[in-house]
C-alpha cells in the first residue's frame, strides 16, 4: 500500500512536472542586448539591469560595440539584416523612426502609465523619451552634459575654492594660482566627442536656452551665429582649449578624468558620467572630489540615457513580455538608483529613495526643477548632419590656435548652407 | 704553361676586390634603415611593454627592458580581459577567426584560381570586358556595398554567422585575386594547353592535372595575402558577425577600449600581439615561397 502511494505520488509529480516545465521553459527567453558602453562604471551599471533580468529566468546575449570603435553602424547593419536586437542602448531619434517605419518599433508609454512610472519622471525625461510624440524610449539615467568636477585636494593645495566662482571670469582669475602650484588647470581630452559635448554645454551655460535652441533645434537659425552670446561661448571654448595641457591629443574622456583623479589637473568640465570614474577609483564625494555647475550657468544641457525594445510581428509574446520586464527593471526606483550609483547618473524617477542620492544627484534634480534652466542634448532636437558639422568644426578649432571665432562662424555658415539650402 | 695560366687567373681574383660603397647605396641603406626602424621601434616597445609589470610601466620609460619579466599581461589578455560585460579574454575571438579563415581561404583561392585560369587560357567571349569590370570592382570601397551585402547575406539566412563573414571576404577578394591568378597563368605556353586539348583534356581536367600542379608559388602568395587580410580585418567581421561571429580583431578593439580606471598597457599590448601572431607565423613559415611566387610572376603587370 505504502509503495502504491509512493508510486502514485511519483506519477503525480511527473505529471505536474510535464505540465509545468514547458510553461516555465516558454517564459525563459534568450534576450539579445546591444550596447556601446565600455568603461568599468558603465558596465557595472548595466550589469544591475542584466542581473535583475537574469534573476527572472531569462538569459542575456550581449553584443558590445564601444562607441569609440564603430559608432552605430553595426546596429544599423543588424536592423538592415532583419535581425535587430531585442534591447538596444541608443538615444538617437532617427533609429527609433527607422524601426517605426519598418513596423518593428515598440511603444512603451502605455506600460509606463499603467505601472505608475510616467508621472514620476521629471518633465525633461518625459520630453526626452518621446520621438515624434510617441513614447518609445526607456529612460535609464539623467546626465548633465557639462558639469564641473574638481579634485578637492588639488584645490586646497592651490588655495582656490571653485564653489566661490560665480562666473567663468572668476574661474579663470584663479588659473594662475593653480598653475603656479604646479597643476594643470582644466583638463580637456582630444576627440570630437569631448569637444562637441563641451561646446554645447558651454553654449547652454553662456548663451542660454533661446540661443541654444535656435542653434541646434530643427533647421538651425543661421542668424544666431552672429549673436553675442554665441560668440562668447566660442571665445570661452577657445580660452579653455588654449590653457589645456600638452597631453590632450587623442586623450579619452576617462583618461582626462584620471588626470584629475590622480591630482595632475584641478578639474574637468564634461558629462557628469565622469562621477562613475571617480567612484570606480574608490574616491569619495565631498572628501576627494566635488561637483558644481559651470560657474554662472544660464542653462544645463541634459542627456537622458535610454534604451529601446523591439516590437512587431516577429517578436513572440514571451519575448515581448521579457522585454517589458526589462523596461520595468530599468525604471524601478531602487534598481535605477543602484544603476545611477555605478554610472554616475541621476535616477530618472523623482520618487527614487533619498538615501540613494548623493549631493551631485541633488544638485542635478534641483537644477532640473528650475523652469527654463535645462535644455535637451542636441541629438534629441537637432539634425545629425548639423551636429556632426559642429563637432568637426569645434574640434578643428581646438587643435588649431590660429582659428578665430570669425573663422569658426564662417565655417558653420558654409556647413549650414551645404546641409539645409 | 696551362697550369701557370690557371694559377695566374686564380691569383688575379684572390683576395677578392672590396666593393666600393657608392653614395647612392648609402642613401638607399639609410632610407631602408629608417623604414625598418619605423616598424621595429614601435614593435619593440609593444613587445617589452607586454612583459612589464604595471608598476614599471607607470614610470614611463618605454624603451627600458622589463626589470621583472612577467606573463601576467599575456595570461590576462588571453583569458580574462573583458569585451563589454563578457570577460573571457581574446581567446573566444581566436577560435571564431579560425572558423572564418578556413572557408574564406577555400572560397577565395578556389574561385579566383578557376576564374583566373579561364580568363588567361581559354578563349571566352567578353573576357576582356569581364576583366575590365573585375578591375573596376577592385576599387569599389566596401562601405558603398556594405548594406546591399548585409541584405544579401540576410536573404541567404547566414547573417550573423561566420559563413557570412567568410563569404563576404571571398567575394570582396575575388577581383584582386583573379587578376593575380590571371597574370600568372597567362605566362603558361598556349602550346601546352593546346596539346592537352588534343589529348581530350577538358576544362576541369586540364586545370586539375596540369595547371594546378604548376601553381604552387602563386597559391602560396595568395594564401599569405588572404590570411593576412582576413585575419586583420575589423570592419567586415564587425558588420557581418552580428551576435554570433565576432572575430578576434573586434574582441581586441573591445578589450582595449573596455577600460577600468587605469589603462593596463601590458595587457593591451599582449592582446594586440596575440591577435597579430597568426599571420606573422604564416608569413615567417612561408615567406621564402612568397618571394619565389612574386619573382615567378605572381604579382606583375
Amino acid at each position: 500500500m505504502k509503495s502504491n502511494i509512493k508510486s502514485l505520488a511519483a506519477k503525480l509529480a511527473l505529471g505536474v512536472a510535464m505540465v509545468v516545465t514547458p510553461a516555465a521553459i516558454a517564459q525563459a527567453e534568450e534576450v539579445q542586448l546591444y550596447h556601446s558602453w565600455s568603461n568599468e562604471s558603465e558596465l557595472a551599471a548595466l550589469n544591475v539591469f542584466v542581473s535583475a533580468l537574469e534573476a527572472k529566468g531569462h538569459t542575456v546575449v550581449e553584443m558590445s560595440v564601444p562607441h569609440e570603435a564603430a559608432g552605430s553602424s553595426p546596429l544599423a547593419a543588424l536592423v538592415a539584416a532583419g535581425t535587430p536586437p531585442n534591447i538596444f542602448l541608443t538615444g538617437q531619434a532617427g533609429f527609433y523612426r527607422d524601426l517605426r517605419d519598418q513596423g518593428i518599433g515598440q511603444e512603451v508609454g502605455s506600460h509606463f502609465k499603467a505601472t505608475g512610472a510616467w508621472e514620476n519622471f521629471p518633465p525633461k525625461v518625459q520630453e526626452a523619451i518621446q520621438v515624434d510624440g510617441e513614447i518609445v524610449k526607456i529612460p535609464s539615467g539623467i546626465h548633465i552634459d557639462g558639469m564641473l568636477y574638481y579634485n578637492m585636494k588639488v584645490a586646497e593645495a592651490a588655495g582656490v575654492d571653485p564653489t566661490a566662482w560665480t562666473s567663468t571670469a572668476d574661474m579663470f582669475a584663479d588659473m594662475a594660482k593653480v598653475k603656479d602650484a604646479g597643476y594643470n588647470f582644466l583638463g580637456l581630452g582630444g576627440n570630437s566627442f569631448q569637444a562637441g559635448y563641451l561646446f554645447h554645454a558651454l553654449l547652454a551655460a553662456v548663451a542660454g536656452e533661446d540661443i541654444y535652441t535656435r542653434f541646434y533645434s530643427g533647421t538651425p537659425d543661421v542668424t544666431v551665429l552672429d549673436e553675442q552670446g554665441f560668440k562668447d561661448a566660442v571665445a570661452l571654448f577657445r580660452e579653455i582649449a588654449d590653457q589645456n595641457d600638452k597631453g590632450w591629443v587623442n586623450r579619452a574622456w576617462n583618461e582626462t578624468t584620471n588626470d584629475v583623479i590622480a591630482g595632475k589637473t584641478l578639474m574637468q568640465i564634461h558629462g557628469d558620467w565622469m562621477k562613475g570614474q571617480w567612484r570606480a577609483n574608490d574616491k569619495v564625494l565631498g572628501t576627494d572630489y566635488n561637483c558644481i555647475n559651470i560657474p554662472g550657468t544660464k542653462a544645463l544641457a541634459v542627456t537622458v540615457d535610454a534604451m529601446g525594445i523591439l516590437g512587431g510581428a516577429g517578436v513572440s509574446e514571451g519575448m515581448l513580455k521579457a522585454e517589458f520586464e526589462m523596461a520595468s527593471i530599468v525604471v524601478d526606483p531602487v534598481l535605477n538608483s543602484e544603476f545611477a550609483a555605478h554610472k554616475g547618473s541621476t535616477p530618472v524617477r523623482m520618487d527614487a529613495p533619498k538615501d540613494k542620492l548623493d549631493a551631485c544627484n541633488a544638485l542635478v534634480l534641483d537644477s532640473l526643477a528650475i523652469p527654463g534652466f535645462s535644455v535637451l542634448n542636441p541629438s534629441y532636437i537637432g539634425d545629425q548632419d548639423w551636429i556632426n558639422s559642429v563637432w568637426n568644426a569645434i574640434f578643428t578649432l581646438q587643435g588649431d590656435n590660429d582659428i578665430t571665432t570669425g573663422d569658426f562662424i564662417a565655417t558653420l555658415k558654409s556647413e549650414h548652407g551645404a546641409i539645409f539650402d | 704553361m696551362a697550369n701557370i695560366d690557371i694559377s695566374e687567373r686564380e691569383f688575379k681574383h684572390y683576395p677578392p676586390k672590396k666593393k666600393k660603397i657608392k653614395g647612392s647605396s648609402i642613401i638607399t641603406f639609410i632610407f631602408l634603415a629608417m623604414i625598418a626602424l619605423a616598424v621595429l621601434v614601435p614593435l619593440y616597445v609593444i613587445i617589452v611593454t607586454s612583459f612589464k609589470t604595471l608598476d614599471q610601466i607607470t614610470l614611463g620609460r618605454i624603451f627600458d627592458l622589463p626589470t621583472t619579466w612577467t606573463f601576467e599581461g599575456w595570461n590576462k589578455a588571453w583569458s580574462e580581459v573583458c569585451s563589454g560585460m563578457t570577460c573571457n579574454g581574446v581567446k573566444a575571438g581566436f577560435f571564431t577567426s579560425i572558423k572564418i579563415l578556413i572557408p574564406s581561404i577555400a572560397i577565395s583561392v578556389g574561385l579566383a584560381s578557376i576564374t583566373g585560369y579561364a580568363l588567361a587560357l581559354w578563349k571566352i567571349k567578353w573576357a576582356g570586358s569581364f576583366l575590365f569590370v573585375l578591375f573596376i570592382c577592385a576599387f569599389v570601397p566596401f562601405q558603398v556595398i556594405m548594406i546591399p551585402l548585409v541584405l544579401i547575406t540576410a536573404k541567404l539566412g547566414i547573417y550573423g554567422t561566420f559563413w557570412a563573414v567568410a563569404i563576404v571576404h571571398g567575394v570582396l577578394s575575388m577581383p584582386f585575386l583573379t587578376l593575380i591568378f590571371r597574370n600568372f597563368y597567362k605566362d603558361i605556353p598556349p602550346e601546352l594547353i593546346n596539346a592537352a586539348l588534343m589529348d581530350s583534356g577538358s576544362f576541369w581536367r586540364i586545370f586539375g592535372e596540369i595547371v594546378l600542379p604548376m601553381s604552387g608559388n602563386i597559391i602560396i602568395v595568395v594564401l599569405i595575402l588572404v590570411i593576412t587580410g582576413v585575419w586583420n580585418d575589423f570592419l567586415i567581421g564587425l558588420t557581418f558577425g552580428g551576435f554570433g561571429a565576432q572575430p578576434m580583431t573586434v574582441i581586441l578593439a573591445n578589450t582595449v577600449i573596455t577600460g577600468t580606471g587605469a589603462v593596463r598597457y601590458n595587457v593591451d599590448m599582449a592582446a594586440a600581439l596575440l591577435t597579430a601572431l597568426p599571420p606573422l607565423i604564416v608569413y615567417f613559415a612561408l615567406g621564402k615561397f612568397f618571394v619565389q611566387g612574386i619573382s615567378a610572376g605572381a604579382i606583375k603587370g
